[in-house]
C-alpha cells in the first residue's frame, strides 16, 4: 500500500493513568477527548509507518475520583503553567492489518508533560470493530522525574508517590 | 572579673531552659516521627487525605517539618519555666496538666480556626489536636524531671 490515510481521533477517546504511593494506589483518567484531532499515516517503506498529528489533552480534564487528589495531580502537571498535555505520533513499526481481532505493534511517540518533550516507544493492539471503527490501545509506562517532575512526597517524605507511572489510551478512531 | 562573668555567662534559669528544652526535643523527636512513621506504615487509609495541595508537595520545606520538635520543646520550655510552679504532684501528672493546659491555650484555638478555614477534615484536624497534646504532655513529663 502506498499513499497516505487519515485517521479522525473521535470524542469518546480516553486515558488514564495508574500510579502508587507507600499508602495507596490511585487511577486517574481523562475520560472523554473533548475535540477532534486527526492523524495522517505514510508509508515510508515496507518497515515503517510515517505518523503525523497530536493529540492535546487538557490537564484540568483529568479525573482521580477524589477532588483533592485531583487537584494535586494538577499541581504536581503545573497545570496553570502548562495547561495541556501534548502527544505526538511519529510512525509505526508496521502497517496494521485491522481485523477484529487485536493485532500487537509498536510506534513512537513524543510525550510533551509541563514542557518537557520525551520521545518513547509504545506498545499498541490495534483493531477494527463491526462499525469500520479502529480501536488503538497503547500503553507505556513513564517516570515522574522524565519530565523533571517531582512526585508528591508529604509529611516530610513519609507519605510518598512512587516515580512510576502507567499511562493507557484508548483512541477511537474513524478513517478517512 | 566576677561582674564580666555575671553579665556574658548565660543566667542558669536560661541554662535550664536549654538544657530541658534540648532534652525534650530529642525524645520529642524520636517519639514524634517514630510514631507517625508506624502509623503511615500500619494505617495508611489515615493519610490519604494528604494528598492535597494545601501540603508541601516537593520537599524544599523538609528540614522545617524535621525541626518542629525542636522548636515546640524550646517554646514549651521556656513556657514550663514561667508557670511550673503552678502545677503539682508527680511528674507523671504535673505533664500530664501542662499538656492539657497548652492544649486548650494553644491548640484549641488554632486547630479550630484551621478547620474553618482550610480544606480539611475533622478527622485530621482531631488527629492534630491529639498529636499535639500527646506531644506537650510528654513534653511537661521531661520538664518536671529535668527542671522541676
Amino acid at each position: 500500500m502506498t499513499g497516505t490515510r487519515k485517521w479522525v481521533v473521535s470524542e469518546s477517546s480516553n486515558l488514564s493513568v495508574n500510579g502508587t504511593t507507600n499508602i495507596n494506589k490511585f487511577a486517574c483518567e481523562i475520560p472523554a477527548y473533548d475535540r477532534t484531532d486527526t492523524i495522517f499515516l505514510k508509508n515510508k517503506n515496507d518497515k515503517e509507518i510515517a505518523l503525523s498529528g497530536n493529540i492535546d489533552l487538557k490537564v484540568q480534564s483529568f479525573d482521580c475520583h477524589n477532588s483533592i487528589m485531583t487537584h494535586d495531580l494538577r499541581k504536581t502537571l503545573k497545570e496553570p503553567q502548562f495547561p495541556l498535555l501534548h502527544i505526538s505520533f511519529l510512525s509505526l513499526n508496521k502497517l496494521p492489518g485491522l481485523t477484529t481481532q487485536p493485532e500487537i505493534i509498536t510506534g513512537l511517540v513524543d510525550i510533551e508533560i509541563a514542557g518537557v518533550r520525551k520521545r518513547v516507544e509504545v506498545n499498541y493492539q490495534i483493531s477494527e470493530d463491526a462499525q469500520n471503527v479502529i480501536h488503538l490501545l497503547g500503553s507505556r509506562d513513564v517516570n515522574f522525574s522524565d519530565f523533571n517532575l517531582i512526585p508528591p512526597r508529604k509529611l516530610g517524605g513519609m507519605i510518598q508517590t512512587n516515580d512510576k507511572l502507567s499511562v493507557t489510551f484508548h483512541l477511537k478512531i474513524n478513517q478517512l | 572579673m566576677k561582674n564580666f562573668y555575671r553579665h556574658y555567662s548565660i543566667p542558669t534559669n536560661m541554662k535550664k531552659i536549654l538544657i530541658s528544652g534540648f532534652i525534650a526535643g530529642c525524645i520529642l523527636f524520636v517519639a514524634s516521627y517514630g510514631s507517625l512513621f508506624l502509623a503511615v506504615r500500619f494505617c495508611p487509609s489515615l493519610f490519604t487525605e494528604y494528598f492535597n495541595p494545601l501540603f508541601n508537595s516537593d520537599g524544599s520545606r523538609d528540614i522545617l517539618f524535621y525541626m518542629h520538635a525542636f522548636v515546640f520543646s524550646f517554646a514549651l520550655s521556656w513556657f514550663w519555666d514561667r508557670f511550673k510552679t503552678v502545677f503539682h504532684g508527680a511528674f507523671i501528672l504535673r505533664g500530664l496538666e501542662f499538656g492539657l493546659v497548652y492544649s486548650v491555650i494553644a491548640l484549641l484555638p488554632v486547630m479550630w480556626i484551621s478547620f474553618s478555614a482550610l480544606d480539611i477534615t475533622i478527622a485530621m484536624v482531631s488527629s492534630w489536636f491529639v498529636y499535639g497534646l500527646l506531644q506537650a504532655s510528654i513534653a511537661g513529663m521531661v520538664f518536671a524531671k529535668v527542671n522541676p
